[in-house]
């Protein structure tokens, strides 16, 4: 697997995680072990997110993708365009 | 209200014709039975929810 799919899959587990947490919690609003774990999840996907927004261009059109002299929305594959493995 | 994210929540590869998965697939974007309809009813039905949780949820 290249190393775009592979920091692509990681941030796909990352949110998998933190939108389940996200459900749960939001009829658990009071779970501490829930909260940390959605916290220390959160954490990593932010910066998961910066890191591959970084390189390979934005996930969404107000991602952290530094400036650049052209419209990098566009540019970077579609979803269906991508060929998971 | 919407962000739209250039990747997908899960991976998937479509790969060959499938008419029954393509049945299915239509069956969750329309009619009342489906996933689509279910999921905009709930935008609509939190506005009279009386909790939190429950407004959450609905959102979510």
């Amino acid at each position: 697997m290249d190393e775009r799919l592979a920091m692509l899959r990681t941030i796909q587990e990352l949110e998998f995680v933190a939108i389940e947490l996200n459900l749960f919690l939001d009829t658990h609003p009071q779970d501490q072990a829930a909260l940390r774990d959605f916290y220390a999840v959160r954490n990593q996907l932010l910066e998961a997110v910066r890191r591959y927004e970084e390189i390979y261009g934005p996930l969404t059109a107000t991602g952290c993708t530094p400036p650049h002299n052209q419209w990098l929305w566009i540019q970077s594959p579609w979803p269906w365009e991508i060929e998971y493995e | 209200m919407w962000m739209y994210e250039k990747k997908l929540e899960y991976p998937v590869r479509v790969f060959r014709n499938d008419i029954g998965m393509a049945k299915f697939l239509m069956a969750q974007y329309g009619g009342p039975d489906s996933e689509l309809s279910a999921g905009v009813r709930y935008l609509t039905q939190r506005y009279t929810m009386p909790t939190d949780k429950a407004k959450g949820l609905l959102t979510s």
